[in-house]
């Protein structure tokens, strides 16, 4: 997709700028208009596509400056979710988890404003994260459908939808976020099927986000999935997890997590070079995407920039020398 | 028949009251808030709500625990707290506990959170743990599992102690762990309930949920407790049969609706449900309950689903 080798990109999620949540904040208690609200989105979108195009990223995205998380955010624009409330992921953090009251259907549109959106603001390539059916419905009730994979395939063809409307929109590069795959090994073929239905006649390039879980238990089946790019996070777990793509051919391109989402310390351009060198035991450099393990939204902007600027020096330096 | 109806434990915090700890205690890890008045408020709440649905049994809704099990280990010496850990299949996480040092019971765990309940409400139900702490935790301290989880036992027998002097005269244990345990692990279970329930002067029930209890027969017979809680919604077909085959004169506390789920059932479905274990049990050896706790759900659908359980027996 890209005519770079060793492109670098990221996962998706950007700190928010400190003055934004501070405005989200003030949106929220009704003490900001909503449109000066929409202006600050706007703003600090412009302010994370400069930061990753200073760090150097060659395919970017808007940092999801609108979103607070990956499933309402969806639902809420899509036919047949309803929301009664939040519901606890951990300690204080919440999640509005939709409810599934109907039979689901396209709407309006998910990303395309976004993508249109960051089209204006770069020359840069652009890829596009959605959050996939799968984990959107695991993460919602089913009130509807008699099965979890009835409701599976039926987002899966509102999401088909969508990623068409994206094509035509000009995008090129969509990855589908599917963090809930790893949960429920036993239903990855359900996972499969929604991938194939979700993926059927769009003409970009596709990839599949998974992180957190044991690979091995996704390993290889995974590689049947319809997407041409499998991006792992690797960096986590030291790497080790190299060993289990070593069994089997691996036939796809890779996004490889190269750099430790989870720690505030700032990997160095030498280390960075040396874990995409890993890489290669996997698949030859030409198929490896560089990116950093998962989104980057929960450290701080400076540490995320370090991390993107070092992570980029490395991927230029090692295409020097290949 | 007039069966009596509990909750099994959690309770959806009302939005204002996690509103309110998200600014106090923070998203990661601030201090603590204890009993102040906004918990009192939010407590006399969800008490409130569990009365007006008809429950007869109540719990405070555990709503300053920060999940099923770091609230437990918190006020014990001997635990830290390390990564998140997935709640068996639920989209929930917890802080894994880790044992390093001698488990003891420096302050009281619970006790204060019953005395609240109690100055709001009657009947109160506090809610122990015990397995399924010792088996969800990581022990990098006691030579040997055994030993780690007779310390708990220990230290959940002095808690339940306490709360029988405050007046508790029914205390439930959660073990959902029980359900995965192996034959040693049910064995070991029991005699860590011999060590919790000893020389305390209150009725114990021995919470189950998330599935059948096939793996516990005989020996759930045997534990030193007088209410047996099953999950009726995740093992219906095959709890029924467990007892059927294996009758007890221990009540039964039957969670007969889906406290994980926003789809509410039909009275007429429930009913159907009850009906078909009264064929086994007397009613009166009978709670009714929904299966789990209720903070899987948003606020507004947890009065809701009591609903439906009372609505089901009328
Ligand atoms: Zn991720």
């Amino acid at each position: 997709m890209n005519d770079k080798i060793l492109p670098t990109t990221v996962v998706g999620s950007y700190p928010k700028p400190r003055w934004l949540n501070h405005l989200i904040r003030e949106h929220s208690d009704s003490s900001l208009s909503d449109e000066v609200m929409e202006s600050a989105y706007s703003d600090s979108i412009k302010a994370v596509v400069k930061d990753h195009e200073l760090a150097g990223v060659d395919i970017l995205w808007d940092g999801e400056m609108r979103r607070e998380e990956m499933t309402s955010y969806f639902a809420e624009h899509i036919n047949g979710f309803s929301i009664y409330g939040e519901v606890r992921v951990w300690g204080n953090n919440y999640y509005r988890k939709p409810s599934i009251v109907d039979e689901l259907s396209y709407r309006d549109e998910l990303t395309v404003s976004e993508y249109r959106n960051l089209r204006g603001l770069t020359e840069h390539d652009i890829k596009v994260p959605i959050t996939g059916p799968y984990t959107i419905v695991d993460w919602s009730f089913n009130e509807h459908y008699r099965t979890k994979e009835d409701a599976v395939y039926a987002l899966a063809e509102v999401i088909n939808q969508e990623l068409k409307a994206l094509v035509a929109a000009g995008a090129s590069f969509i990855q589908i976020d599917d963090p809930a795959i790893p949960t429920h090994v036993d239903e990855l073929e359900i996972a499969r099927n929604s991938v194939e239905i979700a993926t059927k006649g769009v003409k970009a390039y596709t990839g599949l986000h998974i992180c957190y879980g044991d690979y091995s238990k996704l390993y290889p089946q995974v590689l049947d999935f319809s997407v041409d790019q499998l991006d792992f996070e690797l960096a986590n777990k030291s790497f080790q997890d190299i060993s289990i793509f070593r069994e089997h051919d691996f036939t796809k391109d890779i996004g490889f997590g190269c750099v430790d989402v989870h720690t505030r310390r700032i990997e160095s351009v030498d280390e960075i070079k040396g874990n995409i060198k890993k890489a290669f035991e996997i698949v030859e450099p030409k198929r490896v995407y560089v990116d950093p393990d998962c989104g980057l939204k929960l450290l701080s902007s400076q540490v995320s920039f370090q991390k993107l600027s070092n992570m980029c020096a490395a991927a230029r330096e090692l295409r020097g020398e290949l | 028949m007039e069966y009596t109806l509990s909750t099994v434990g959690s309770y959806p915090r009302p939005e204002w009251f996690s509103d309110y700890l998200k600014k106090q205690e923070g998203l990661q890890k601030g201090s603590r808030v204890g009993i102040d008045d906004s918990y009192m408020r939010a407590l006399a709440e969800v008490l409130g709500e569990q009365k007006k649905s008809g429950i007869r049994l109540l719990t405070d809704g555990q709503l300053l625990w920060q999940n099923m099990l770091c609230h437990l280990c918190d006020s014990l010496d001997g635990f830290r707290l390390s990564g998140l850990i997935r709640y068996f299949d639920n989209n929930m996480y917890y802080q894994m506990p880790e044992a390093v040092g001698r488990v003891e019971r420096g302050n009281p765990i619970i006790l204060d959170e019953y005395r609240a309940a109690c100055s709001v409400e009657k009947n109160i139900k506090p809610v122990l743990s015990c397995y399924s702490l010792v088996d969800l935790s990581q022990n990098r301290f006691y030579g040997d599992e055994k030993e780690f989880l007779m310390d708990v036992a220990e230290v959940m027998n002095q808690e339940a102690k306490a709360l029988a002097g405050a007046g508790a005269s029914i205390i439930q244990v959660d073990e959902p762990s029980l359900l995965f345990a192996d034959k040693e692990g049910v064995e070991a279970a029991g005699e860590a309930l011999e060590v919790l329930t000893k020389g305390v002067n209150a009725s114990f029930i021995l919470a189950t949920y998330f599935r059948d209890a096939k793996g516990l027969y005989p020996e759930i017979l045997d534990y030193p407790i007088d209410v047996l809680g099953l999950d009726f919604v995740e093992g219906l077909k095959e709890n029924l049969k467990l007892i059927k085959e294996h009758p007890t004169e221990k009540i039964i506390q039957a969670g007969v609706v889906d406290g994980r789920t926003t789809l509410m059932e039909k009275p007429s479905e429930v009913k159907e449900v009850i009906d078909s274990i009264t064929e086994l049990v007397s009613g009166e050896k009978l709670f009714l309950s929904p299966n789990t706790g209720l903070e899987y759900l948003p606020y507004v659908k947890a009065s809701e689903k009591m609903g439906v359980l009372s609505a089901s027996v009328d």
